[in-house]
């Protein structure tokens, strides 16, 4: 009798510090203990296959690289086409703002950190990075690529963190269609996309735009980019879009992130 | 040489999951790979040793994943706990029971994470992306699991490591 009473009460207490954990992201200050001992096995591990990889990449499969060179010498025509292109622009760009008197954007320093190590479980997207205090990083710090928008720090060791990427459920940005300045949250889903919410149907949205960051949740620079509109459902009763995002980041193939150190912090009244 | 055997499986999976199988897309579903890890150390060991085993395994994977904190301790005790009550009126040795034993903890294992999904957002509905996973971890559970426990059981077994006094002492289990 006893021993169901105990059995019952630490079901229930159980429950209750869960309920209390899932909403709360906090591991309590034990969570930098886990990843240091960890992380070094797994920095050690992904070199090693990175490393073999590169061998086997490099060294002998070469079957289709001649065919690659090819289609890649005429994409890069291409490419040095659209570049003069895009230099006229800024060229243009940096006249006009000179006659406007604007202040140059300045550059936040970045750091550059390779992943390591991915999440145990397929239904949190986390990943475990090789740089952590001892190079700067602090938790909520963005971190992004090239391509887009990665997702922020979340939990920082001496020498790694764990990131949150954008598609995790516990994710949330402050995002803009880039094309019509219409605003939501974009959220992580279960699969590798994302869902934008609370974006008014008043607003014109279609398929294909571009969302950007808005800068407005204090964690992301403003204008970075996160995804492309690949499902729009206009027809519900809802005053929202149901609208799905595709990241532009492919998540599955993430080896090496840039975090940005101090964003600059985007003011509220400056976006009024 | 137990304990070192035990930490260094414990230690091989976890690297094995979240390094090695991320560079293969055919394991994209693959289930928690220390569920059979627990399942033998619950068999295995007696309580007072595999208790807090179970403890420091479970703060671990919470530790390094993005999971609420305190789910795979959660998890993994109650799977303890289990297993010790079930090998109780269970044969060890019957493949086909141990089997149906791991795959339903793959399953509790999802369901307790769906759990704490509804916990954070109240309303929250399952997609359909969710069934297809815990679809796939029951597939690679019922095809690897029980291989990989049996493996571990025979490595124990060749190592000389007997089961607690619950269970009836080692057969075959090739």
């Amino acid at each position: 009798m006893v021993l169901i009473v105990g059995v019952i009460v630490l079901i229930i207490v159980n429950v209750i510090l869960l309920s209390i954990t899932s909403k709360r992201q906090s591991t309590f200050g034990l969570g930098r203990v886990g990843l240091s001992f960890v992380a070094p096995f797994q920095e050690l591990i992904t070199r090693s296959v990175r490393f073999s990889r590169g061998v086997w990449q490099h060294y002998f499969f070469l079957v289709s690289v001649a065919h690659e060179n090819e289609t890649l010498k005429n994409s890069i025509n291409q490419f040095i086409e659209k570049d003069n292109e895009r230099h006229e622009i800024e060229l243009a760009n940096t006249r006009l703002r000179n006659l406007l008197n604007f202040q140059k954007t300045p550059t936040n320093p970045v750091v550059a950190a390779e992943v390591i190590g991915k999440d145990p479980s397929g239904w949190f997207k986390t990943v475990i990075i090789d740089k952590g205090r001892s190079d700067g990083l602090q938790k909520g710090l963005p971190v992004v690529l090239p391509t887009g928008i990665a997702g922020q720090v979340i939990e920082v060791s001496g020498h790694y963190a764990k990131v949150m990427l954008i598609i995790d459920r516990n994710s949330a940005v402050d995002a803009l269609v880039q094309r019509s300045r219409a605003r939501g949250i974009i959220k992580g889903a279960l699969a590798d996309e994302c869902r934008f919410e609370y974006v008014l149907r008043k607003h014109d949205v279609q398929m294909g735009d571009t969302v950007i960051a808005s800068g407005l949740d204090g964690v992301y620079p403003k204008g970075l980019r996160i995804g492309r509109i690949s499902e729009l459902n206009e027809r519900s009763s809802n005053i929202f879009y149901e609208i799905t995002v595709t990241p532009f980041v492919d998540y599955e193939k993430l080896e090496e992130v840039l975090v940005i150190l101090h964003p600059k912090q985007q003011p509220f009244e400056s976006q009024q | 040489m137990r304990y070192g055997f035990y930490i260094g499986t414990c230690l091989f999976l976890i690297i094995v999951q979240t390094t090695v199988l991320t560079y293969f897309s055919i394991f994209a579903g693959m289930y928690d790979l220390l569920i059979p890890f627990v399942v033998f150390i619950s068999i295995c060991l007696p309580l007072r040793e595999s208790l807090p085993f179970v403890i420091i395994l479970g703060l671990v994977l919470d530790n390094i994943s993005g999971s609420p904190f305190g789910l795979h301790l959660t998890f993994y005790f109650w799977l303890l706990a289990g297993v010790r009550w079930i090998i109780k009126f269970l044969r060890v040795s019957n493949k086909f029971l141990l089997s149906l034993v791991l795959v339903s903890a793959v399953l509790i294992q999802n369901i307790l994470i769906i759990g704490t999904f509804g916990f954070a957002v109240p309303g929250w509905q399952l997609p359909a992306a969710a069934l297809k996973n815990i679809a796939l971890q029951i597939f690679w559970a019922s095809i690897t699991g029980p291989l990989f426990l049996f493996c571990l059981l025979a490595i124990s077994k060749r190592f000389g490591i007997q089961f607690n006094g619950s269970a009836p002492p080692p057969k075959a289990y090739g």
